[in-house]
């Protein structure tokens, strides 16, 4: 029997794997230093504000969703975290006027919104927590033309243009709220056909719960958003161990508990269908 | 009458030639890989830290994703531009040194000879493109299998169309040497218009786009197909689109016909 000599795709097979080969490995490069830079910190600074419960609370033995997380998120890469709390977070409906600087977090939470315009500055980590425009009413549903409904708008970013276009559609007459206790007021005293406003205000609101439910509104008129850790863009080192973290805790259940412990897991009635539309 | 699964294995031994051709020369491989390292590597991390926020809010360079997602699917673009128009050397050297005379006077229509050229020619430029893919992870990039299957299927028919395109300019130009100036003179210029290393921002209209670039510019960029090539990879590999997301397959599509027609129509006179 004689040799054939070498198969003929030999030569192709063996370039192509070793210029893959080379690819690949390359790939695990780092390409910056933000990770080695917190590791030889030893401290993972992250920015949240003084109160967006439930992602963060002023309750030192449950401080928060978004607080447990980062805590466990820096316990995880071997880092101690600083939480610096800065009341200018949320103040302002611009996050441009939050000041945030590299110098003071490498991570912002409690109340980052994962959507483009947060992406256009932040690179993000999407978290459990869910947010969104909510309805407030005695009925479960809202009111037919011409009734009055309170509105809150809070900070998270969701768009107010497209809730004023829809309750000028439906006949609705908006009050602006300046304050969770006014539209509280409002509320409870059924001054107000309904209220609407964002998901974790709502959350937070006292309300009679025996005569008042809280629905999402349809996401046509605005959708829903999860929100998520922030990290500057370019931090590609430390978001990769980050996101590895939050898998981690996906799969080992520490996600699924800490959003139990949170009532993020509550279900929100969906809405009912639009009858006018 | 030449049966039609003898012509088939005509185009295929023409299209295997070719893929042997490429895949077994060191140097061309060594081309499709040093591309992206330098573009994504060099490039890519070196101006990554002056594309990044110091302070949230405070910067200009608003798309949401970082600068080496940004330049991915650009690269991508760039590694079988150069692939496929280069594919004009393996038609000027087979003119040059008779290969193709043989063919020709094969009973194989002219048209079959040049399609299983240029098949060749565009699946080598594919698995240049495809190589880049490889550096998904260190650029940040995440990536299922349904986009790298639609990613693949558009970077297939973006190197026939380009690689149809280096048929043509073969026709014209008459030695190695000149054809390697001239090549860069058309790759270059094409791929640093197509809005591959910077972008224009979608959010701002027609006069705000005009105030950050020189209307000229604007101009280059809005009519170089390449444009519409890199928009729609961006597209899929990270979701983002400069421009309607059916611009980009038309314009790729497009290409491929137009060029194609045209070489064979070149093909057919040589």
């Amino acid at each position: 029997m004689t040799w054939a000599g070498p198969h003929r795709w030999l030569q192709a097979g063996l370039n192509i794997a070793i210029v893959a080969a080379l690819l690949f490995a390359v790939s695990y490069l780092p390409p910056d230093t933000s990770l080695q830079d917190r590791r030889r910190d030893g401290v993972l600074k992250v920015c949240v504000p003084p109160l967006y419960p439930p992602l963060i609370t002023a309750d030192p033995s449950r401080p928060g969703f978004d607080a447990e997380l980062a805590d466990a998120i820096a316990k995880n890469l071997g880092l101690k975290l600083a939480l610096n709390v800065l009341p200018s977070i949320g103040k302002d409906f611009n996050p441009r006027n939050w000041s945030l600087t590299r110098a003071q977090c490498d991570i912002i939470a409690g109340g980052v919104a994962d959507t483009v315009q947060t992406r256009s500055f932040l690179q993000t980590l999407p978290t459990p927590a869910e947010t969104g425009w909510v309805g407030i009413s005695a009925t479960g549903a809202m009111p037919t033309s011409g009734g009055t409904v309170a509105i809150l708008p809070g900070t998270a970013g969701l768009d107010r243009l497209a809730l004023s276009t829809w309750l000028r559609k439906q006949g609705l007459r908006a009050q602006l709220m300046r304050s969770p206790a006014e539209l509280e007021q409002a509320l409870n005293s059924g001054t107000v056909a309904a209220g609407i406003t964002e998901r974790f205000v709502a959350a937070s609101l006292r309300l009679d719960t025996n005569a008042l439910t809280m629905f999402w509104l349809d996401e046509s008129i605005s959708p829903r958003f999860r929100m998520a850790l922030g990290l500057w863009k370019g931090d590609q080192t430390l978001k990769r161990a980050v996101a590895d973290t939050l898998e981690l805790f996906e799969k080992s259940g520490v996600m699924l508990r800490l959003s139990a412990r949170y009532g993020l897991d509550k279900d929100i009635a969906e809405p009912v269908s639009d009858p006018q539309k | 009458m030449t049966s039609p699964i003898v012509l088939l294995r005509g185009v295929y031994g023409v299209w295997l030639r070719e893929i042997m051709r490429a895949t077994r020369d060191r140097g061309q491989m060594i081309g499709g890989v040093s591309r992206p390292l330098i573009w994504l590597l060099i490039l890519g991390v070196g101006l990554n830290p002056y594309f990044r926020g110091e302070v949230f809010g405070e910067v200009r360079y608003v798309i949401p994703y970082t600068y080496l997602q940004f330049l991915f699917p650009a690269v991508i673009v760039l590694n079988i531009m150069y692939t496929s128009i280069q594919f004009a050397v393996s038609v000027i050297w087979d003119r040059e040194f008779g290969f193709l005379r043989e063919v020709l006077v094969s009973p194989m229509p002219r048209s079959l000879i040049l399609l299983g050229k240029v098949l060749g020619g565009s699946t080598v430029a594919m698995l240049h493109g495809a190589l880049v893919l490889i550096l998904a992870r260190f650029a940040d990039v995440t990536l299922s299998i349904e986009q790298m299957a639609m990613a693949l299927g558009l970077m297939f028919v973006l190197a026939f169309g380009l690689t149809s395109f280096g048929v043509i300019l073969a026709g014209r130009v008459r030695s190695f040497e000149g054809f390697g100036v001239f090549s860069n003179t058309i790759i270059l210029p094409l791929y640093f218009t197509s809005s591959s290393v910077f972008p224009l921002d979608p959010a701002l209209t027609r006069t705000q786009t005009a105030t950050a670039y020189p209307e000229w510019l604007v101009f280059m960029v809005q009519v170089n197909p390449i444009t519409y090539a890199v928009d729609a990879l961006r597209g899929i590999l990270i979701g983002f689109n400069q421009f309607p997301p059916l611009y980009g397959p038309a314009v790729i599509f497009g290409m491929a016909i137009v060029f194609f027609a045209l070489a064979l129509i070149d093909f057919s006179r040589s």
